[in-house]
């Protein structure tokens, strides 16, 4: 009772140092807002762009301004208005109007480059490809194309501006695609279905091959890699086309070519007069209920449960095999258990959830979750042997003798006697390996999976509002740890034997 | 009831060599009978009991128990073991049971005792060994020699017809060995076949009906008490039986611990059953340690007791001194030494090639 009193307090104690850390930054009215003239004006500015789009590679060999790379534009914005960066780099439609508005951020000024933007594929889809250049073909010379970038490109596109009107196949071997992005107006999720600018275009080519339509979201790292290995067929998210990537993909003629805008803090705009409380139950509307974006919360709560329940499940099974290999009186047991822990003890866990999705598991197409609690299983076996080892050797060994002395045989002696004493020094650190490993699961984001972290990521994505998202998965992480805990702690050995 | 015939125990070490830790045992055990075993640390003595009850399987031999041979291939161990019980140096009582629950646990899971029926010859033996009142605690909260008379208990209630006491008081205070040692009193005075790995010399000799004494990994000897202890046939028997215990103390500076020696004197006392003697030693020290410091010589103490003479002397040593040292111009040194004479049955002076020793018979 009264560590659950604590745990409370704690959350409590949490959430009132967020919420300050997040007035204070809303007062704190800095520097002016910076003026721009062109965009030779950066120099000596901090700039903040997106990592690996052609933002960065034009601009990282510029010596004369710090730049910072961020993973979506939502992280890149909240940089901006946390005051770490004076200026973000991007495609001038990223953040629309209404985004603008509700930031207060305005374009300082526009690029001058053009950068070329395509729908990405596999080397070995080379005809895939091509079918979708014919399509793209047909699209430019019946109009449809310039139709399609008027109502996704202009500045003006509002939350309700949804536009999906080809009926999905229902039947054949869907084509896989994966979005790097889950942004306006390039691809992006309401509810369970997506849309956008390429999200239209890939639907087009799916309707020409007579084939359904598969998008996932993938960070953008892994969706190449998913490309690459053969996981996905395109690639879509507003990719540009580079020599390098040039030499492992196939790009389709580019669709646009965007233009960079800079957009800076506007300290004229006028803050809108909402007062602190409205503007959380505002933000709640927003991230919460708009779109029905609990939802993601929801459906990400249930993944992450899940992975974390089986993976202890089948790990805690496999750790009592190694333990038993470690105890084993033959050496080369011993030493397969022994390296298989040297093994996983070196390993990161993300890099052995990559190396399991992309290459063991790569033309498996297994299902993601399955290859998490895979990944998740095969290392807290490592970790729950050595809980098991050091909790069955803190029972002296003269609680075996006395067993055995007393007429028990070897098996009784171990369940009845060393077992139940492992079980309660046991507990506590089985306990930290279980909340640890919940805790660890926040990395399946990286494999396609929406659980509870990559929700929040979802949600954070389209609203550009970070505090809501993130403290709501904080607390549920922690009512989370607080129940694993519970259910774990229910196993001690009952106080009386007889 | 035991019979062991050319036992043998060897261990493998991890570089390839053997050790043997039991040579050639032979000998008879009959009911009834309680043997001590005794002898210098390393020979085997506890290897030699862990191998009758197969704890400590043995490499070679035979053991027939009952008739039986326990060493056959298909003898079922743990069946062994409830006839012959064993109660070990460090007690092993399970840290997660009650006292109650430890002596019951093994006839209700075991021996398929009613619980009723186990509770109540649980708390009879428990009352026995005086433990009755301490049923429901925890093995963690009881003193050393409360934890052995549960373990006595605990063995009891199985019912054995014999009991291998593994050192049963080496890991205890002195202080508390006497309670113990009653207890195992008491169950050889009922006619219980036990037999007993002891440091205890007077109560091997007291309580036991036949004494091993080994040695290297033999039964040495193999006699009454009175013929190890008194008339003892073999040399390494005589050394070890007519050893003396002693305790020395090298008082080379100002800085010397004496508070700590005075613990040491009490322990050492107590642990030899001259707890009376210790009043008088410690008396004889605070007296003389200022009169000795004063020469300037360095001072050796030595407490030493003969288990077999029975008898306790304290020796104060003064390095490269002789007789004269404490005499004039220390005019009141006598004075004290007179008063000292009076606290012990007699003194022996003597002057050896390191020094002046004085010797208090206590």
């Amino acid at each position: 009772m009264k560590k659950s009193f604590i745990s409370v307090l704690a959350a409590i104690l949490f959430l009132c140092a967020t919420a300050v850390l997040i007035l204070a930054s809303c007062s704190s009215e800095g520097s002016h807002g910076i003026e721009l003239q062109s965009e030779d004006d950066i120099s000596g500015l901090r700039v903040a762009t997106v990592a690996g789009s052609c933002y960065d590679i034009d601009l990282s060999p510029r010596t004369d301004i710090s730049l910072s790379l961020f993973n979506t534009a939502s992280d890149m914005l909240q940089a901006l208005l946390n005051h770490q960066a004076d200026v973000i780099v991007d495609d001038e439609t990223i953040f629309n109007s209404e985004i603008r508005r509700d930031n207060r951020i305005r374009i300082a000024c526009k690029g001058s480059k053009l950068f070329p933007t395509a729908l990405t594929f596999r080397k070995d889809e080379a005809d895939i490809a091509e079918t979708f250049n014919a399509v793209q073909r047909r699209m430019h010379e019946d109009g449809s194309m310039e139709q399609l970038k008027l109502f996704w490109l202009t500045d003006e596109y509002l939350e309700e501006k949804v536009h999906t009107h080809i009926p999905p196949e229902e039947s054949g071997e869907p084509l896989r695609v994966a979005s790097i992005v889950n942004m306006a107006p390039l691809a992006f999720m309401v509810e369970d279905d997506w849309f956008g600018l390429e999200t239209d275009l890939v639907r087009q080519l799916a309707k020409e091959l007579k084939r359904p339509l598969d998008i996932k979201l993938y960070e953008a790292a892994s969706g190449l890699m998913a490309l690459s290995s053969g996981q996905v067929d395109v690639l879509i998210g507003g990719l540009f086309i580079t020599p390098e990537r040039q030499e492992t993909f196939i790009f389709a003629d580019p669709y646009h070519s965007y233009r960079s805008a800079y957009f800076v803090l506007d300290t004229e705009a006028e803050e809108s007069g909402a007062g602190f409380w409205q503007k959380i139950g505002k933000s709640l509307e927003k991230n919460l209920i708009t779109e029905k974006r609990w939802k993601y919360i929801t459906s990400g709560l249930w993944e992450t449960v899940k992975i974390t329940l089986l993976s202890i499940f089948f790990g805690a099974i496999l750790g009592a095999g190694i333990c038993a290999m470690t105890r084993s009186s033959r050496k080369w047991i011993r030493s397969v258990a022994g390296f298989y822990n040297w093994l996983m003890a070196g390993i990161p866990m993300l890099v052995l959830l990559l190396i399991l999705f992309y290459v063991v598991f790569a033309k498996s197409g297994i299902d993601p979750t399955l290859v998490a609690v895979v990944a998740f299983a095969l290392n807290f076996a490592s970790g729950a042997s050595d809980v098991y080892n050091s909790s069955l050797d803190s029972v002296p060994q003269g609680q075996t003798e006395a067993g055995l002395a007393l007429g028990f045989t070897k098996l009784q002696t171990f369940l009845r006697i060393v077992f139940p004493q492992a079980l309660t020094r046991g507990i506590p650190l089985f306990q930290g390996q279980c909340i640890s490993l919940l805790k660890g699961t926040s990395i399946v984001g990286y494999i396609a999976i929406q659980d509870l972290t990559r929700a929040g990521d979802l949600i954070r994505s389209r609203t550009f509002d970070a505090f809501v998202p993130l403290l709501v998965v904080t607390v549920i992480y922690f009512i989370l740890a607080w129940l694993l805990g519970l259910l774990i702690r229910s196993a001690y050995p009952k106080k009386h034997v007889l | 009831m035991i019979t062991v015939k050319h036992l043998q125990k060897a261990y493998h070490n991890p570089d390839g060599s053997t050790f043997t830790v039991l040579k050639d045992i032979n000998c008879e055990i009959g009911p009834g009978e309680v043997i001590s075993i005794i002898g210098p640390s390393g020979t085997g003595k506890s290897t030699f009991l862990r191998a009758l009850n197969l704890l400590d399987p043995p490499t070679g031999g035979e053991i027939l128990f009952g008739g039986e041979n326990i060493l056959a291939r298909k003898y079922p161990v743990h069946k062994l073991r409830l006839r012959m019980g064993m109660v070990f140096q460090s007690f092993n009582l399970f840290e997660h049971m009650t006292v109650l629950e430890n002596v019951m646990y093994a006839p209700v899971t075991i021996l398929k005792k009613g619980k009723d029926a186990a509770r109540s010859e649980a708390l009879a033996l428990l009352r026995k060994v005086g433990m009755a009142e301490k049923a429901d605690v925890l093995p963690s909260s009881l003193s050393g020699g409360q934890k052995q008379r549960v373990a006595i208990a605990r063995c009891l209630a199985m019912n054995p017809e014999a009991i291998l006491f593994d050192e049963p008081t080496s890991a205890l205070d002195p202080t508390m060995v006497g309670e113990v040692l009653s207890v195992m009193r008491q169950l050889a005075k009922e006619g219980m076949t036990m037999l007993i790995v002891t440091h205890e010399m007077k109560f091997a000799r007291d309580v036991s009906t036949r004494i091993f004494f080994m040695y290297d990994g033999y039964i040495h000897e193999d006699g009454t008490p009175d013929q190890i202890f008194n008339n003892p046939r073999r040399s390494a028997t005589k050394a070890f039986v007519q050893r003396i215990r002693k305790e020395v103390f090298e008082v080379d500076t100002d800085n010397f611990d004496f508070l700590g020696m005075e613990t040491s004197i009490n322990r050492f006392c107590i642990k030899y059953n001259i707890a009376g003697k210790s009043d008088s030693a410690l008396s004889l020290i605070r007296m003389l340690l200022p009169v000795c410091m004063e020469t300037g010589h360095r001072l050796t103490i030595r407490i030493t007791y003969s288990e077999l003479s029975e008898e306790a002397s304290l020796d104060f040593m003064l390095e490269g001194a002789d007789p004269s040292t404490l005499q004039a111009p220390y005019t009141s040194t006598r004075v004290e030494w007179k008063k000292a004479e009076a606290l012990c049955q007699r003194t022996v002076e003597e002057t050896t090639s390191r020094g002046y020793r004085v010797k208090f018979i206590l």
